[in-house]
């Protein structure tokens, strides 16, 4: 006890003053308020604005906490699986009232009915750009079917330049279901995992985007996207959707339910996913990094066992450097005891404070998660109309 | 025969992209350097050589007798997709052969020793075999040639055509001296085999 009170002392706190955390706070109110209050305004129901109150009150709460805490992932965390979680919630009875179902026909499909997600990205950059086609008819919003790539390639762009990686642990609408199973055990089943396994999304990426380039269709959308069961898919009308159904149903149960429960990883994120693939690349353009203070570091290797997404190896930690596929969650960070892993803005000096680098990089991680997470307020909102109608519709 | 060129010359990229989930994952699978990869290059656009002359041939024969033709396309399909996705898991499933390999390999029969030689040979003609839409454009030409000597040369002249934009793809293998690499071509290796051949079964079982 007394050497684990030893080394909780030496561990210096990113936590801040309260007048410090309500101060850094306020911004993020207004910015909320504006980004989610317009919705609320045009709603003209009471429900909608209780809903609206209740979740503006929560997601600042959560981000105060995440300042005066220092403990960033942890609320993170919340926040990221709430998103996750409002996304089916609202999306799954939206499709019911406007199709009749969450299983798309070929006729919705085809007149472009079906929505548009970022994670069709690296299926469609090389048709669009080779051939002009955009190879996934869908929509961003009923009003804008044709504009949905431009806008959610310029969305895209932007949050890459913000946060990198930080995607896969703060936008991404599906990483959250991951993130949830994989904190439900306290300790992993399955501790040693092949290193060679991280390969895999790449491998993925590669092979999904030359064969949609020469099929012309989203072949991970139609075969491998374990997501599908959770938002929306084609009807299993015949043999071939049937069988694609069942591969969703088995990536979902199997990559994102059952294996994160074993391993307590993101195995998924971390093993799966072909644009966390991708997006490991565009981690080279983002200024946030994280980085292990070799001065500080006491080889414990705490990192290494409970980096979600296996983004930290034996090199990679005397380099004090993560690998290119971090997503910037921060469970090192607030799970290292001597408090050597930090965030850090490339081009600075590795001695400059660790708390400015944290709190610019929260800040954009978090302006991207209410971007992405307005469907929290419907997802409430939808639960309030369940509580009082006995209908989510 | 300039007919043919321009048509390769046209629609090259095209092809590239029909050809390149057989041959990137493997050139990236195998790791070796640019001068070696030339190698690999030159004897899987033979292979595919070999498969354009073939739908030369067939071209010919369709042109010809075009309805008995026709029932014989979808099976020979199925085939070569799944023979493409047998040795593109060949080439993913592969154990890598360890650096002091050498005595191993000089031991083993020699069909075995010439095997992994004629991997890019056999993708190649199969990747040849494989019906893209400049294909058919091709296809048409020559069918409608009218002797099989015009339908060959034309099937040549694509050849050459699309070629072209093949050379760039030998540089691939300088980053697969990564062993990183080689991991990531041996998975995408894998995924494509299995699209292939469960698109081969699905056409042998007449679709869907």
């Amino acid at each position: 006890m007394a050497a684990i009170a030893q080394v909780k002392s030496r561990r210096p706190s990113l936590q801040l003053p309260v007048w410090k955390a309500l101060l850094l706070s306020l911004p993020m109110l207004l910015i909320s308020s504006f980004l989610w209050v317009p919705n609320l305004s045009g709603a003209g129901d009471s429900l909608a604005l209780i809903a609206g109150i209740i979740a503006l009150l929560g997601i600042n709460t959560i981000f105060f906490f995440m300042l005066y805490t220092g403990k960033t992932d942890r609320y993170r965390a919340v926040m990221f699986i709430i998103i996750a979680i409002a996304l089916p919630m609202d999306f799954i009875p939206w499709m019911i009232k406007t199709y009749g179902s969450m299983m798309l026909t070929d006729e919705i499909v085809y007149s472009g009915g079906a929505s548009f997600c970022p994670l069709t990205m690296p299926m469609i950059l090389i048709p669009a750009l080779v051939k002009r086609v955009i190879i996934f008819p869908g929509e961003l919003l009923p009003t804008m079917a044709h504009g949905a790539f431009s806008l959610m390639f310029i969305i895209w762009v932007a949050a890459s330049l913000s946060v990198g990686m930080g995607w896969c642990s703060w936008v991404c609408l599906y990483g959250g279901w991951d993130e949830f199973f994989s904190r439900l055990r306290r300790k992993p089943l399955i501790k040693n995992i092949d290193r060679r396994w991280i390969y895999l999304p790449f491998g993925m990426l590669l092979a999904i985007v030359v064969l949609s380039a020469i099929t012309f269709t989203p072949i991970y959308c139609e075969w491998f996207c374990p997501f599908k069961i959770a938002t929306e898919f084609q009807a299993p009308v015949n043999l071939l959707t049937s069988i694609q159904v069942g591969i969703f149903v088995v990536l979902f149960i199997g990559l994102v339910v059952v294996l994160p429960i074993l391993t307590r990883r993101r195995v998924q994120c971390g093993l799966f996913c072909p644009f966390g693939a991708l997006q490991s690349f565009l981690n080279k353009i983002n200024i946030f990094e994280v980085r292990v203070d070799l001065d500080k570091c006491s080889e414990c290797k705490q990192c290494l066992r409970t980096c979600p997404t296996f983004s930290l190896d034996e090199s990679s930690l005397k380099s004090g450097k993560t690998l290119i596929t971090c997503t910037k969650c921060s469970k090192c960070i607030d799970g290292c005891p001597k408090g050597a892993a930090y965030y850090h803005i490339k081009g600075t000096s590795l001695k400059a404070s660790p708390q400015t680098a944290r709190i610019l990089f929260v800040y954009a991680g978090f302006v991207l998660m209410l971007i992405f997470g307005g469907e929290i307020v419907n997802a409430l909102y939808r639960i309030f109309k369940l509580i009082t109608t006995g209908s989510m519709l | 025969m300039i007919q043919g060129f321009l048509l390769g010359l046209a629609n090259g990229t095209t092809c590239l992209v029909f050809c390149i989930p057989v041959l990137v994952p493997f050139l990236l699978g195998e790791g070796k350097s640019v001068p070696n990869n030339l190698v690999t290059l030159s004897k899987f656009l033979g292979g595919r050589l070999g498969g354009y002359l073939l739908f030369g041939l067939l071209a010919w024969a369709t042109g010809n007798f075009l309805s008995g033709a026709a029932g014989l396309q979808i099976p020979a399909y199925a085939i070569a997709y799944i023979g493409l996705a047998i040795l593109l898991l060949t080439v993913g499933l592969r154990a890598p052969a360890p650096p002091a390999s050498a005595c191993v390999v000089k031991s083993a029969p020699a069909a075995l020793r010439r095997w992994p030689a004629l991997l890019p040979f056999g993708m190649g003609f199969l990747a040849g075999l494989k019906i893209c839409p400049p294909m058919l454009l091709a296809f048409t030409g020559a069918a409608n040639s009218g002797s099989l000597l015009g339908s060959l040369l034309l099937f040549l002249a694509f050849f050459l055509g699309t070629s072209i934009y093949f050379i760039p793809l030998s540089f691939l293998g300088a980053f697969a001296r990564l062993p990183d690499l080689r991991i990531v071509g041996r998975f995408a290796a894998v995924i494509v085999a299995l699209y292939y051949l469960f698109s081969g079964i699905l056409m042998f079982a007449g679709g869907v």
